[in-house]
């Protein structure tokens, strides 16, 4: 399947919780808003394929949840991971000052030291802005990071963030290659299924 | 083609090629490739530099053509370069071509590695056409003028100024005869090649007589020719320096104790001397006639004078090197398709359903406490046994492993049954001698994320160790049959283990740790369910078992010291009655025990008795009460190997990215949610879902100031929105939730499943399985051991090809499925670090390099030695006089006197004997040659190559004609001698 696509990227979104990473991926991804996005449980998924430069390459995007508690759940899905998007929300100072242990976290878990990543600071919409954008930008140059804020609710920088962050992928040499052929999530047919979760997860449904 | 080029052709005059001979086609073919190659017309070339030959690339490519049937194949070689600056580029319209310039260069005599025909003619680029593979030689004479005359024709049609050479002869004879054509001049190449070498040339004196008289100039006095001369003395006795490592000895390893070391190690080095020759070559790159004399009766010509000298060495091919022949052997263990059983027999299995039995049996004793008093039950003890049973089982002869290699193989894999052994007081010190040394040096050596970079498992983890295991029974105890044994045992050890409660040393705790390889993941996933049942198991029993490790609280939570040895408190007999579905979480009694006083109170207030509090809340209180909020014990989510978890990504992938997928997904991972909130609501009697909201997601209550009616301002808290959506997951979980501590919850994370499919999973690895799981441990382990070995002899180019190696293999091993050619690869280049490394100790014994030798002499001879490594050729600063020449001098003369005393006849029939299969070593033949008598120094023996090279530049043929560049290449070797001539001469003025 995906004869043109060029690759299959995993993109990691991560970032306290509350900071509008589901709203700034539904926005990318379907370009809606929703006021009342619920809070995400463990981690979301969404794919969605885009142009860049005349290559088309499929982004398998996995939305996290930021609640301390699931943290020791969503590490896990960091493996393999070429692109993270790391959220704080502009409106609250805490959601930016611990960014540092996000990064922690990331390089803990993700099993490459070469993935892109990227920071964004949402909702800038808000009047209540605590962040400045300087503050933003001089985090993100101390730990090379690629920066924009954002706005899910009026689109602003959503597009501009997920391209970037693509783009400069598929500039890194040896990124990427090798995700054709596993490392990334294989969304074909394939029985396996039905061998079922196991391990931390358990794929019981609630009564 | 030929056609086109008359000038007088008409329009109206038909060109007829029907009739084109077999030859007319083969020039036009010849021109062709010519054209295609664009080696038309002048070229103008930037000035060769000083050593270029050798420092600049050389490219090359070839075409087939052929004359009727008989195929050849047409090569263009050249020096890469950088394209002239195209100015002034009319003022050289007749210029003579390149490659006569070239004749007369003098920068790059005697290049180190160079095409003969650019050793002997000097040119940068030229063709050469020889008969195809499989065709015969062009031996008789008028064939190869045909060839020639082909050649000059289509130089002249095309205006080509490239030399073109042909092949004749016998390939092994490299003989050549060439063409270069120019405005009005023409050079000719022409090579004399005898088996002998004639008395009357066997000098320089007579060599410039030749020279002269083929050039046949008139003039008088002639112009000066000049002289360049190099020398080669081969040196291959190396007798007062015997190769010093041995194969390492083997049958110690069976004999018991020591083998513990042994084991950790890979062997390395060359079993033989891995440098067979030096080459001396002196080099007078600047005579001109009448300054030296050479003739049959005298010779001026004494290395030790000369005014430079090169060294080169010759590497023994192949030289069998132990760590790469290691490596090269486990790896074709992947090659293996057989099964553990179709190795190892049915027998193996039968056994296996006998040990079953036994460790059952094994059990039952343990619990009978007459059999075994408790206090002296040790982790040692149950290895013991557990191996004496299985010896018991397997019949000697039908075992790959005898039963003293495996026990001490098992004893490396698992030393605290060791540990036990010398606590008994067995005189067993010797067990690690030093083993504490080399550690550390290797540690430091281990740059930290190595193991993550290869993807493999931390130096001296059990994996890691494991894997030399297997490497060594591979190697020296049976192959794919030895290897199949010991997994086998291993994997019995591993299910003993399990059963027994006895964590798997050698591996760090906690989740599998995903940088590492699958098998190691496999291993800690089984560590962690064993600590998890021996928590549930020492819980139940409460009694003085001792406690060891614990289960990991929440983040939230304080971590609590893992270690404790606690006498068990009374709480414990109240869950003694729990049902083994249920999650146990028994550490923290200290933390438990101080909430006891308050769960009292409140089961006397009569409410429901709050249960499975871990702490109360810095801060928070209750909402609708003055209560603490208490932060309750809570199940954590199960580790997980990284198969597992792509197995599940793939399974939450494919719910798809509709709204009912991802409600689907996040339902399933509710698990966790929900087991939380029912051990807060049982912490937390009268709780609300607030409550819950205000220590899981603290974002998600809102608190605002507001001025109430009173005019005062309260803080108001409330829900944020999303939580607030009628129906989202959170309201739901939290209604469905019942007040349930997490011990009496199901189990989020079923240790005894899990346990049973990572014993399954590695009683179904075959060995080419394990080679695959543990390659990237035994490249680990191989690199570590070249950065230990280079630490030693300090190579910087090692070092480089070290990091190198680290690249290559990281990107290789993290890729899911390595290619099989990619990983040969890697381990060739594994296998040429260590040869380069043997080599340098080889040479540094010889020159007599010690390490702790130190002043700024030994450190020129240090570099230069490390050069000898890197570089076809190293030259000898200052020669003869240098610290280095005088070694070397030194190694000549004792090589000398040895010969000397023995029969000088014998040895050069030896020589010869040695020498002969090098013959057929294209380019670098020249200057290692049988001894063709002449010139001795004392010192040294006679050259075994000469090469002397005459130039001038004369007018030819007549004396008015222009003049031009004339060169002759001679090479004097015992069985060869060659004259390669390159003569110009005016084709305009003659």
């Amino acid at each position: 399947m995906d004869d043109d696509v060029l690759t299959t990227l995993k993109i990691l979104i991560i970032g306290e919780s509350g900071v509008g990473k589901s709203s700034l991926l539904l926005r990318f991804t379907d370009d809606t808003f929703d006021p009342d996005q619920a809070a995400t449980i463990g981690v979301d998924f969404k794919v969605k394929t885009i142009a860049i430069d005349g290559n088309r390459a499929k982004l398998a995007i996995w939305d996290t949840a930021g609640q301390e508690r699931f943290r020791t759940l969503t590490p896990s899905y960091y493996r393999g991971a070429q692109g993270v998007i790391l959220v704080y929300d502009v409106t609250k100072r805490d959601t930016f000052s611990k960014l540092d242990n996000w990064l922690n976290e990331l390089e803990t878990y993700c099993t490459r030291n070469d993935l892109v990543k990227m920071l964004v600071g949402n909702k800038i919409d808000k009047d209540s802005r605590e962040v400045d954008r300087n503050e933003g930008l001089k985090f993100a140059r101390k730990h090379s990071m690629l920066f924009i804020e954002a706005s899910a609710k009026t689109r602003d920088g959503v597009q501009c963030a997920f391209e970037e962050l693509v783009e400069k992928i598929l500039q890194t040499p040896g990124l990427w290659e090798s995700s054709i052929q596993g490392q990334g999530v294989r969304l074909s047919e394939e029985p396996e299924a039905a061998r079922g979760a196991c391990g931390g997860v358990e794929t019981v449904m609630l009564p | 083609m030929a056609a086109d080029s008359d000038p007088e052709s008409e329009v109206f005059e038909i060109t007829d090629f029907t009739t084109a001979s077999e030859w007319e086609r083969f020039v036009s073919r010849v021109e062709e490739v010519l054209n295609d190659w664009k080696l038309v017309g002048q070229d103008s070339k930037n000035p060769l530099q000083k050593g270029e030959f050798n420092s600049g690339v050389w490219e090359e490519k070839s075409q087939e053509i052929s004359f009727a049937d008989f195929r050849f194949s047409v090569t263009h070689i050249y020096l890469k370069q950088e394209a002239a600056p195209s100015d002034g580029k009319d003022a050289e319209e007749d210029a003579v071509p390149v490659a006569m310039q070239d004749l007369l260069c003098m920068k790059n005599d005697f290049p180190p590695r160079a095409h003969c025909l650019v050793r002997w003619y000097g040119v940068r680029e030229f063709v050469v056409i020889s008969p195809g593979v499989n065709c015969e030689a062009i031996i008789s004479e008028s064939k190869c003028n045909l060839l020639l005359s082909s050649v000059s024709i289509s130089l002249a049609n095309i205006g080509c100024q490239v030399p073109v050479f042909v092949q004749i002869q016998q390939k092994w004879r490299r003989m050549y005869a060439g063409e270069c054509q120019g405005p009005g001049v023409r050079t000719d190449f022409q090579i004399v090649h005898l088996r002998r070498v004639p008395s009357q040339y066997n000098h320089l004196s007579g060599l410039l007589d030749i020279f002269k008289s083929k050039i046949g100039c008139g003039l008088t006095p002639l112009p000066p020719v000049s002289i360049a001369i190099r020398f080669t003395y081969v040196l291959q006795d190396w007798q007062q320096c015997s190769w010093p490592q041995q194969p390492p000895d083997f049958d110690a390893l069976l004999s018991g104790e020591v083998g513990g070391v042994e084991f950790g190690k890979l062997p390395f080095g060359a079993c033989e001397d891995p440098v067979s020759e030096l080459h001396l070559s002196a080099t007078w790159p600047h005579l001109t006639e009448g300054i030296v004399v050479d003739n049959d009766v005298y010779s001026d010509l004494d290395p030790l004078q000369a005014p430079q000298w090169s060294v080169r060495v010759r590497k023994a091919e192949n030289p069998q090197c132990l760590l790469g022949e290691f490596l090269s052997e486990f790896f074709k263990l992947c090659l293996h398709k057989e099964s553990t059983e179709d190795l190892l027999g049915k027998s193996s299995l039968e056994d296996e359903a006998k040990d079953n039995s036994d460790i059952s049996h094994a059990l039952s004793k343990l619990t009978e406490p007459t059999a075994v008093p408790l206090p002296k039950l040790s982790v040692s003890n149950m290895v013991h046994s557990a191996r004496k049973r299985i010896r018991r089982h397997r019949r000697a002869d039908e075992s790959p492993l005898s039963s003293d290699l495996l026990n001490s193989i098992l004893l490396y894999l698992f030393p605290d049954a060791a540990e036990d052994k010398q606590s008994e007081g067995t005189p067993n010190k010797g067990v690690y001698p030093n083993l504490e040394g080399q550690l550390t040096l290797k540690k430091e050596l281990d740059d930290a994320n190595l193991f993550s970079q290869l993807k493999s498992a931390p130096l001296d983890s059990l994996t890691y160790r494991l894997a030399l295991c297997i490497c060594l029974v591979n190697f020296y105890h049976g192959g794919a049959r030895g290897v199949a044994h010991l997994w086998q045992e291993f994997v019995l050890e591993m299910r003993y283990r399990w059963e027994n409660n006895f964590l798997i040393h050698g591996l760090d705790g906690g989740p599998p740790d995903l940088r590492c390889c699958l098998l190691h993941q496999k291993l800690q996933m089984l560590n962690c369910c064993i600590e998890r049942k021996r928590a549930r198991d020492d819980g139940r029993k409460g009694t003085g078992v001792e406690k060891k490790g614990g289960c990991e609280n929440g983040r939230l939570a304080p971590q609590s010291a893992s270690l404790t040895s606690a006498s068990p408190g009374k709480s414990w007999e109240s869950w003694s009655d729990s049902e083994e579905e249920f999650f146990e979480c028994l550490s923290d009694t200290d933390e438990l025990k101080e909430v006891q006083p308050t769960e009292q109170e409140r089961s006397a207030s009569g409410r429901t008795k709050p249960e499975g509090r871990l702490q109360p809340h810095d801060k928070l209180t209750l909402l609708n009460s003055d209560e603490p909020l208490y932060i309750p014990i809570t199940q954590e989510p199960g580790p997980m190997t990284e198969d597992a978890l792509e197995e599940q990504s793939e399974v939450l992938a494919k719910l798809g990215t509709s709204a009912e997928g991802a409600h689907l997904r996040a339902r399933m991972q509710s698990a966790c949610l929900l087991s939380d909130m029912e051990s807060f609501k049982a912490a937390n009697p009268g709780c609300l879902l607030e409550d819950f909201v205000r220590w899981y997601s603290p974002r998600d209550y809102v608190e605002e100031e507001v001025t109430d009616e009173n005019g005062q301002t309260v803080v108001r808290g409330d829900l944020s929105t999303r939580m607030k959506i009628p129906g989202n997951m959170w309201v739901e979980a939290w209604e469905t939730a019942k007040a349930t501590p997490a011990r009496r919850q199901r189990r989020l994370f079923d240790d005894t499943k899990e346990a049973e499919k990572v014993l399954h999973y590695l009683a179904v690895q075959k060995p080419s399985d394990l080679t695959r799981h543990l390659l990237s441990c035994v490249i680990h382990a191989a690199i570590l051991k070249e950065k230990e070995e280079e630490v030693a002899e300090d190579i910087p180019s090692v070092r480089r090809s070290i990091q190198q190696l680290v690249s290559l293999a990281g990107k290789l091993l993290h890729h899911p499925s390595p290619d099989y050619k990619k990983l040969e690869d890697l381990i060739s280049q594994v296998a040429g670090v260590e040869a380069v490394i043997a080599h340098a100790r080889s040479l540094k014994a010889k020159f007599g390099l010690g390490k702790n030798d130190t002043g700024e002499e030994v450190e020129g001879l240090r570099r230069f030695v490390i050069s000898l490594l890197d570089e076809p050729e190293v030259s000898v600063i200052d020669a003869g006089r240098s610290y280095v020449g005088s070694i070397i001098h030194k190694l000549f003369v004792s090589a000398q006197r040895l010969a000397d005393s023995s029969d000088e006849g014998i040895l050069g029939e030896m020589e010869a004997a040695l020498l002969a299969p090098m013959e057929d070593e294209v380019g670098r033949t020249d200057d290692r040659k049988a001894t063709a008598g002449g010139a001795v120094g004392a010192d040294f023996p006679p050259p075994a190559g000469r090469e002397i090279l005459l130039r001038t530049c004369v007018p030819r043929p007549a004396p008015y004609s222009k003049p031009l560049p004339q060169r002759l290449f001679c090479v004097l070797m015992k069985e060869d001698f060659r004259l390669a001539g390159a003569f110009s001469s005016d084709t305009s003025f003659f």
